[in-house]
């Protein structure tokens, strides 16, 4: 998928300025730069979720997205979790939920999870979905060190296992260099990718 | 919402509850052996016999039945167009804005004016009696929808548009269990409200139900049998909101409790 964006604003400020982002399967790019520069915004501009900027956005690979939190449905268990917004069947389901270390849990309310598992869940059920391209944002913010290492890894087997690629945002240079990823920081105002 | 939530900790169980019904029933039985006229208020067991005589001879299943087909439909088609309408209020400002007026101008039209004005303008039939009754009842459904549906999460909607969820699945399993229980609430005043509504307009233009008997014990100033007739059809409302309303209640609130 590629991306050419002229400019992106809220109001009368604009938070995003003209660049150019492009992205296959097997490819992976994170974006980095400070809170607030606009990481997210490109981010939910790549996952069509904000159709107000000037720019073209082409491609149609399948996406799939890990959020800063897991936002899962508290009224449903772990399995339909992942069946409901992906349309796979239960035993896809259950096969990913044994990949990210969730077996014994299909029947459990999200409720009923620790935050590292609700984690856990949300990367699963994107790798579900079966996406070309996985779009993270700070998916390992909130989570403490030793959580946030072990999302990280397993995060990097799947998608090498997958042959997804991957756009990750994050203000930590050190997880772009363990997902070994292409980074690209973002900075200014408007914001545009610096060289480094 | 609150009263599942309040229960939990302590249940006082049935003893209040039961005292306190008591207690009305023997300043009721005081109050009817303190008047010298007994036809102004006759005594429980007098109004009970009457329910019981109504009982075996059928009246009251006929009539009781119409009434509860009429607060049944209305209640239905209240439901579904104050839903449809709330979601779509609380979804599109521009709907909102458009509809608003005329929703505040029916909230405050009085019942009694909507159904003369539905009895002359389509009839004395059923079509007009529910329809009247449901005009009554679709603005407080429509605005307890709406306030649920601005409520709802931008992040789980977020996540269903990612995923391209279809539109049917995202109302079914991401909107409306986020409305349970603004729906429920809704369901639990409604019931009510309707009830009382479909009394007037039986008593207004209908020739059966529980309204058109009290219409003709009126007539005859028969206390008996206004109490009679009213507090069978209490006992009904008060079972269905005790065995279908509350427990459909709870089974919406059931995820909420489920922390490990």
């Amino acid at each position: 998928m590629r991306l050419d964006l002229e400019a992106k604003s809220f109001g009368p400020r604009q938070v995003l300025g003209t660049l150019t982002l492009s992205v296959t399967r097997g490819e992976r790019l994170a974006i980095l730069g400070p809170s607030g520069i606009g990481k997210s915004t490109l981010l939910r501009i790549l996952a069509g979720l904000d159709r107000q900027y000037q720019g073209q956005l082409q491609g149609a690979e399948r996406l799939a997205m890990v959020f800063q939190e897991a936002v899962l449905l508290p009224w449903r268990d772990a399995v339909a979790n992942i069946t409901l917004p992906t349309g796979c069947d239960a035993t896809t389901a259950r096969d990913w939920l044994s990949e990210v270390g969730l077996e014994g849990h299909e029947t459990k309310f999200p409720r009923q999870l620790s935050v590292g598992q609700q984690r856990r869940l949300a990367l699963a059920r994107a790798f579900a979905a079966g996406p070309d391209i996985l779009l993270m944002d700070e998916p390992f913010a909130s989570l403490d060190a030793a959580t946030a290492a072990r999302m990280l890894a397993l995060t990097d087997a799947l998608l090498n296992r997958t042959g997804a690629g991957a756009v990750l945002v994050t203000h930590d240079p050190a997880e772009a260099r363990t997902l070994g990823v292409l980074a690209l920081h973002l900075g200014g105002c408007p914001a545009r990718f610096q060289k480094d | 919402m609150t009263q599942t939530q309040n229960s939990r900790p302590s249940r006082p169980g049935l003893v209040p509850g039961v005292l306190s019904v008591l207690a009305m029933l023997v300043l009721w039985t005081l109050a009817s052996q303190l008047t010298d006229r007994p036809q102004t208020l006759p005594a429980p067991w007098e109004v009970a016999a009457r329910i019981l005589r109504l009982a075996s001879g059928g009246e009251l299943w006929l009539n009781g039945g119409m009434t509860l087909f009429r607060v049944a439909a209305s209640f239905a088609l209240a439901m579904a167009a104050g839903m449809a309408l709330g979601l779509w209020m609380g979804r599109s400002r521009a709907a909102d804005h458009w509809l608003n007026p005329g929703l505040i101008i029916l909230l405050n039209v009085p019942a009694l004016v909507v159904i003369v004005l539905c009895y002359i303008w389509i009839g004395l039939n059923e079509t007009a009696a529910i329809l009247a009754v449901a005009l009554n009842k679709i603005p407080v459904v429509t605005v307890m929808i709406r306030e649920g549906t601005r409520a709802l999460r931008p992040d789980l909607d977020d996540m269903a548009r990612v995923f391209r969820m279809s539109p049917l699945t995202r109302l079914r399993h991401i909107v409306l269990p986020q409305l349970a229980p603004h729906i429920a609430g809704a369901a639990r005043a409604g019931i009510s409200l309707i009830w009382k509504i479909v009394l007037v307009v039986e008593f207004l233009g209908r020739s059966n139900g529980v309204g058109f008997k009290i219409h003709l014990l009126f007539s005859s100033f028969d206390v008996e049998g206004v109490l009679a007739w009213a507090l069978a059809f209490v006992a009904v409302m008060l079972a269905i909101d005790l065995f279908l309303l509350r427990p459909a209640e709870r089974r919406a609130n059931r995820w909420r409790q489920d922390a490990a």
